[in-house]
């Protein structure tokens, strides 16, 4: 019989043994013995990594959140016969009867050595064609924002389930416990908010750090001229009293006294605890400013993500330059909310060409600059939003949401490159080759991860609950 | 940018629900029809059609079983596969006719024969005769049988067991101590010596009020000790902690975790429950006045059935029922029937949940894979929450489009109101903006529906844009009017819930899929517990209130047993079902059945008081028992399942953002009216509360107990969030306890810790005149006691000597207030010996 919190990962228990006899964040073997598997996790936070049950393809994912829909015709899934037929009556979808289909106002090319089909809006991403595994069939469950947002984070949007940084958290515990295993940079505030990065019933500690402020829904934010709540970038990391020595001596204090109520108190893991994570806490204060600090890039980093006042592609610049930087220090799941909208019902063509203007660049910058640092081959890059585009018209100049078939890519750690996978219909409306479902998509990335997601499970009120719940299949043909 | 369209358009428009008819009764079939089904039709569905398509192979193919006559006339994915009497619309006879070329039935492979294909032809022509019963039989029997689940202890009813008789006669002080007892000895082991009275008495008010004791109380305990012996004194803390207001703000708080209580929908579309915080103090309120336990379910789930002599009294039953409506919520589901379908399957979940640890909510979709609950068994309870009104009160905006109604209270029960009124005038202003809107929404839906005709731009006549204004703007002014009467002043509001009109038996739905309905399911409660003489439900009422007075009869196995154990948790820092929320086949057994069946009779036969079953705990010899490891024991019973020792326990996050505000003589224990969300975050979005300047970024900045902090889904206070609150979306009756450095940071650097410390470091300058006493002071305060020669000396070396004379140095208030910051982030000051 199962405890409340125990998973099914047997073969990860070997390993948190020995982790917890031999590294200083544990406590002694006899402790270890009377503990729960539950008592364990709850208490090392299921931190220390993780036994997979499959070869590591990715040891980390950084996750390039798109929030609002990117058109998947517009941008990655060519349809030359929407464009020959733009302007009659869309024969699909909803806009059957009424609406016309809209081809694409950009022009198409092969890129690199795959030939991979791109958009001239992505004209730097284009160089990286044959690092990308370019998905054409993807689907979710609902053409509505709040919920497909949530469902490409947790899977469900019905239910109250942990995010998929969440689950990889607790299968792969962390490789720096100075710094939080999973952060989101400037999530948004709505679309199910914290949710997105929430651990659900999966202990707290899996849950998603924020780094930033969150980003105020796009809606709103035109009216009230503010993008961003304001804030620092991560809670009570600093001490505006104490410099760092009389901080110091006033944890020297709270680590003598906790020493002697241990010393009484004999066997008290809560105890000895307490004095790593403020030992923790500690060294976070210095070593996580000194990673949201970009100081200490070069001129040239700068240039290649695009960072520099005034330019467009500044501020998501920064963000993919700190997301490299989290990447190298051993943060497990790293995810960015570009700050552009991608909800284009009305004027697709300016407005997703600014879109892209300040996201191409940085982007493109981020895969050359892990190839460079040899950080890609282990490095799960991911694009995507919560789906696509209708290639119907709306509003004469823009495009509905569209569920039924849309685009994402991936790159890095893994997956085969230079690879378009799967297919939508003529127009682009339904993914009808090779249809990669959320859950689908989702038993992938795990996949890569080492992680099985049939057997990365948790116990909650009596039931085995998974990421992929009772669905899922690994595309197997985009595993390098 | 809009964040709905077309869908929304459509369904905004049209607005009309279609509801599905009822089970179709089954026409009398001549015996010749039945004869040729059974003989030319049914064998070859069961050879070419059953292996994907049946419950018995456990395939629904394309979302399609054809094996009963309901499912094959409810059909899958591709619409109904047999319609009696039009062969045309019959998908089963396209898909083995092979005249599709996407839909050839049985998949690869040949034809069936012509013949074969005609006899099809000619029984849907016919009127399709299936003499094959709805597969409720199928539905009805879960994988564990109720025959089975019966059997199980949980369902049976618990009888109080003859303490055993132990042989440290003078050990027990309380019929439950003789079970401890008996384990203990059973294992080999002995009990822990009584525990020291300071320690006692801090864990005593921890448990029962949430607050560390006042400093004078200990000398006076144990003062009381000396003169009346050890059981008379805490007999009478006790008494007097379970008579303080302070009481129900602990154990109240412990009900509210079990309730899933917020302030927010949570979800996609996270919109403020303004009025939720009524609710949260009918609860305080409730366990204050110790209201009888079975009293208190009934109210929370049918307190608007209930009698009532005055406004006052309806008010608060009607109140009551907030516990069902504050549950998360899709905001934003586009689907008004899938929307109801989720609500009453929440309230069911948290119900059953909450009161019997059950899950049911599994049977949703199907057959329950653990425990004796069956889809018929949901769908019977789900037409009770389906025949519920459920008033939440939330306004249409671009963040959401479900709007709800608030509950409006009786006047005369002078409730507080926390929103303005707006005057007669604004009502008017507003009412006829609403009718303009209304005009122009018909105006340009006419102009649409023309140019549609004529073959122009109907857009043109109504853009997306115009129909998301008016459905946004008039939602917003709704709620508005819903707040006030017609003379514009403002209405007493609640959240909670009312009979529907229409009183419904819910369909069984396949799969759990809204658009899948099957044979209408009676209302009625879970078969697996049966109970003589429980009332049956109503045909004009939802059935709400019997199943309320079958969750609480004395004959049901689990209302009782649930809350005891609720109530030993709180106590002795695990359930003696560890599996709090979980008493199925998949939860933990007992680790003392015969105490936990005992002990719940005895919970019945006292009016199910929470007050006596909590004075029958902490007057136990187990409770008072020390902490203190002794490595023997602790090798045999690591866990401390068989309560060898009183167990450590981290405090929650309540009390330790509480303790801090007592030490440092800041807090505030009158109750405030409302909460942040009822003052001042209004029904907003929770996405926008972080531009306002005057909210405070961590929801905190208040000096009132901890569980009086707004309480918003995915958005929760910082020191609730680090320190392990219960997850408001879930049914929580075991927290977690967490040791991370977040929480270190918090301590550390958060501006409410360091206001904190710098209040005690000026309380202990005040009220203590040497630097010495000012020490141990604090030392006092924080941990009732005081300290020991190393932690004097530890103190002592942390001062610079030069300064510590000196009381106006504003160098020493500093490094006092860093000192008292240390005292209040060590491990001692929230963990419970």
């Amino acid at each position: 019989m199962k405890t409340p919190h125990s998973d099914s990962r047997s073969t990860s228990l070997i390993s948190r043994r020995h982790v917890l006899k031999s590294c200083a964040s544990g406590f002694g073997y006899l402790a270890f013995a009377g503990l729960a598997h539950e008592a364990a996790v709850a208490r090392d936070g299921g931190q220390a990594p993780q036994a997979t049950h499959f070869p590591v393809r990715a040891k980390r994912v950084i996750f390039l959140c798109m929030n609002g829909g990117p058109s998947h015709v517009d941008l990655l899934d060519y349809k030359p016969a929407l464009n020959q037929q733009s302007g009659s009556p869309s024969p699909i979808g909803r806009g059957r009867g009424g609406a016309k289909l809209l081809g694409s106002p950009f022009r198409f090319a092969q890129r690199g050595a795959s030939g991979l089909w791109m958009s001239e809006v992505f004209p730097e991403l284009g160089k990286q064609a044959d690092e990308l595994c370019v998905i054409n069939s993807m689907q979710t469950d609902l053409p509505n924002h709040s919920q497909a947002f949530l469902q490409m984070h947790c899977g469900s949007f019905q239910f109250v389930r942990p995010s998929v940084g969440a689950w990889t958290l607790y299968g792969l515990g962390t490789e720096n416990t100075n710094l939080p295993g999973f952060v989101t940079i400037n999530p948004p505030s709505d679309n199910g908010g914290a949710r997105n990065y929430g651990s659900g019933f999966l202990p707290a500690i899996s849950q998603g750090t924020r780094v930033g402020t969150n980003q105020i829904p796009a809606f709103y934010a035109a009216i009230l001229r503010k993008d961003q709540e304001p804030g620092p970038p991560l809670k009570n990391i600093e001490n505006k009293n104490l410099s760092r020595e009389q901080q110091r001596a006033q944890l020297d204090l709270v680590r003598n006294l906790n020493r002697h109520k241990l010393e009484r108190d004999v066997h008290h893991p809560e105890i000895e605890g307490a004095i790593e994570s403020f030992e923790l806490a500690f060294r976070m204060q210095d070593e996580v400013p000194d990673v949201l600090d970009l100081r200490s890039e070069s001129e040239s980093t700068f240039k290649l993500y695009g960072v520099g006042s005034g330019l467009p592609t500044d501020r998501f610049g920064r963000q993919c330059i700190l997301a490299r930087r989290l990447a190298e220090a051993g943060v497990r799941f790293i995810e960015i909310t570009a700050p552009v909208g991608w909800d284009h019902h009305f004027l697709l063509k300016d407005e997703l060409t600014k879109s892209c203007l300040a996201t191409d660049r940085p982007i493109a910058a981020l895969l050359t600059d892990l190839k460079q640092r040899g950080l890609l081959h282990d490095t799960l890059v991911v694009w995507a939003g919560e789906f696509g585009r209708t290639p119907y018209a709306q509003s004469g100049n823009g495009r509905d949401h569209n569920n039924k078939g849309y685009s994402i890519w991936m790159a890095g750690g893994g997956v085969k490159a230079g690879l378009a996978y799967g297919a939508t219909d003529e127009f682009g409306y339904e993914a009808v080759e090779k249809p990669l479902h959320i859950h689908d998509w989702h038993a992938t990335i795990l996949h890569l991860l080492g992680l099985d997601h049939e057997r990365l499970t948790f116990n909650y009120g009596g039931r085995d609950f998974r990421l992929t719940d009772v669905y899922g299949n690994v595309a197997t043909e985009i595993l390098a | 940018m809009p964040r709905v369209a077309r869908s929304c358009i459509a369904w905004l428009i049209v607005g009309a629900l279609l509801m599905t008819s009822g089970s179709p009764a089954m026409a009398a079939e001549s015996s010749e029809a039945t004869a040729f089904f059974e003989s030319k039709i049914r064998p070859v569905l069961v050879q070419h059609c059953y292996q994907c398509h049946s419950a018995k192979a456990g395939k629904s193919e394309g979302g399609l079983r054809l094996d009963s006559r309901n499912a094959i006339r409810i059909g899958g994915d591709r619409g109904a596969a047999v319609v009696p009497g039009d062969s045309r619309m019959s998908v089963l006879l396209t898909a083995i006719s092979h005249t599709d070329p996407d839909l050839k039935m049985p998949p690869k492979k040949e034809r069936l024969p012509e013949s074969v294909i005609n006899d099809f032809k000619t029984w849907i022509h016919s009127g399709a005769a299936d003499p094959r019963e709805e597969d409720t039989a199928n539905a009805a029997a879960p994988p564990v049988t109720i025959e089975a689940g019966r059997k199980f202890w949980a369902y049976q009813k618990p009888t109080a067991h003859t303490a055993p008789t132990t042989k440290t006669a003078d050990w027990a002080k309380r019929e439950l101590d003789h079970f401890i007892l008996a384990k203990l000895n059973e294992s080999g082991l002995s009990p822990s010596p009584d525990a020291e009275p300071a320690t006692l008495l801090r864990r005593l008010h921890f448990d029962l009020v949430g607050l560390p004791p006042p400093s004078d109380a200990i000398s006076a305990f144990q003062k009381r000790i000396e003169t009346e012996g050890l059981d008379a004194a805490l007999a009478a803390e006790t008494d007097a902690l379970l008579a303080s207001p302070q009481f129900g703000e602990r154990w109240g708080r412990h009900w509210l975790d079990v309730a899933r209580f917020a302030e927010s929908s949570g979800k996609e579309a996270n919109i403020s429950f303004p009025y939720a915080w009524r609710y949260r103090d009918y609860v305080l309120d409730a366990v204050n006045a110790d209201l009888p336990f079975d009293r208190f379910l009934i109210e929370q789930i049918a307190g608007d059935l209930l009698p009532y002599d005055n406004d006052a009294e309806r008010a608060r039953l009607l109140i009551a029922t907030g516990f069902l409506a504050i549950g998360p919520k899709n905001l934003d589901e586009m689907n008004p029937l899938q929307f109801a379908a989720d609500i009453a399957d929440e309230q069911l979940d948290t119900v059953m949940r909450a009161v019997m640890a059950s899950s049911v909510a599994c049977a949703r979709c199907h057959d329950h894979k653990f425990d004796p609950f069956s889809m018929q068994d949901y769908y019977a309870l789900s037409g009770v929450f389906a025949s519920t009104k459920t008033y939440f009160g939330t306004a249409v905006s671009p963040s959401n489009r479900i709007g709800g109604d608030p509950l409006v209270l009786p006047l005369g029960a002078d409730a507080p109101i926390l929103h303005p009124s707006i005057g007669k005038q604004r009502v008017d202003q507003l009412k006829t903006q609403l009718a303009s809107l209304k005009t122009e929404q018909q105006d340009r839906l006419a102009a649409a529906m023309k140019a549609r005709r004529s073959g122009g731009d109907a857009e043109k006549e109504f853009s997306i844009r115009d129909a998301l204004r008016i459905f946004w703007t008039s939602g917003g002014i709704e709620g508005q009017l819903k707040k006030v009467d017609e003379s514009g002043q403002a209405l007493p509001l609640a959240m909670g819930v009312q009979d529907q009109q229409r009183i419904v038996n819910s369909p069984l739905l396949e799969r759990g899929e809204i658009n899948k309905p099957g044979q209408r399911i009676p209302r009625g409660f879970p078969r697996v517990i049966e109970i003589a003489g429980s009332p049956r439900v109503p045909f004009r009422q939802s059935g709400r209130l019997e199943f309320a007075q079958w969750l609480t009869h004395r004959d049901h196995p689990l209302t009782a047993r649930v809350m005891t154990n609720r109530v030993w948790r709180h106590l002795l820092g695990a359930g003696l079902v560890r599996t709090m929320d979980n008493f199925g086949f998949s939860g933990e057994r007992p680790s003392h059945p015969e105490l936990l069946d005992t002990l719940a009779v005895r919970f019945l036969a006292d009016g199910w008081s929470i007050k006596k079953l909590v004075r029958e705990i902490v007057l136990s010899r187990t409770y008072r028992q020390s902490s203190v490891y002794r490595e023997d024991a602790f090798r045999t019973d690591p866990e401390n399942r068989l309560l060898w020792r009183a167990s450590k326990r981290r405090l929650d996050a309540e009390a330790i953002r509480d303790a801090m505000l007592v030490v440092a003589g800041e807090l505030d224990t009158a109750r405030p009216v409302g909460s942040l969300v009822g003052t001042m975050i209004g029904d907003r979005p929770i996405s926008l509360i972080g531009l306002d300047p005057n909210i405070p970024a961590d929801l905190d900045g208040s000096k009132h107990r901890s569980v009086y902090l707004p309480v918003l889904r995915d958005r929760l206070p910082d020191v609730l969030d680090l320190f392990d609150f219960a997850e408001p979306s879930l049914v929580t009756g075991d927290r977690e306890t967490t040791n991370v450095p977040v929480q270190a940071l918090y301590l550390m650097n958060s501006s409410f810790v360091q206001s904190r410390a710098t209040a005690l470091a000026d309380r202990v300058q005040r009220e203590a005149d040497s630097h010495e006493q000012r020490l141990r002071h604090a030392f006092v305060l924080c941990f009732s006691r005081a300290p020991d020669a190393e932690e004097s000396k530890l103190a002592a070396a942390f001062f610079d000597q030069n300064q510590v004379n000196n009381d106006n140095d504003p160098q020493y208030r500093k490094l006092l207030a860093s000192y008292c910051q240390a005292l209040l982030a060590t491990a001692e000051f929230r963990n419970l010996d």
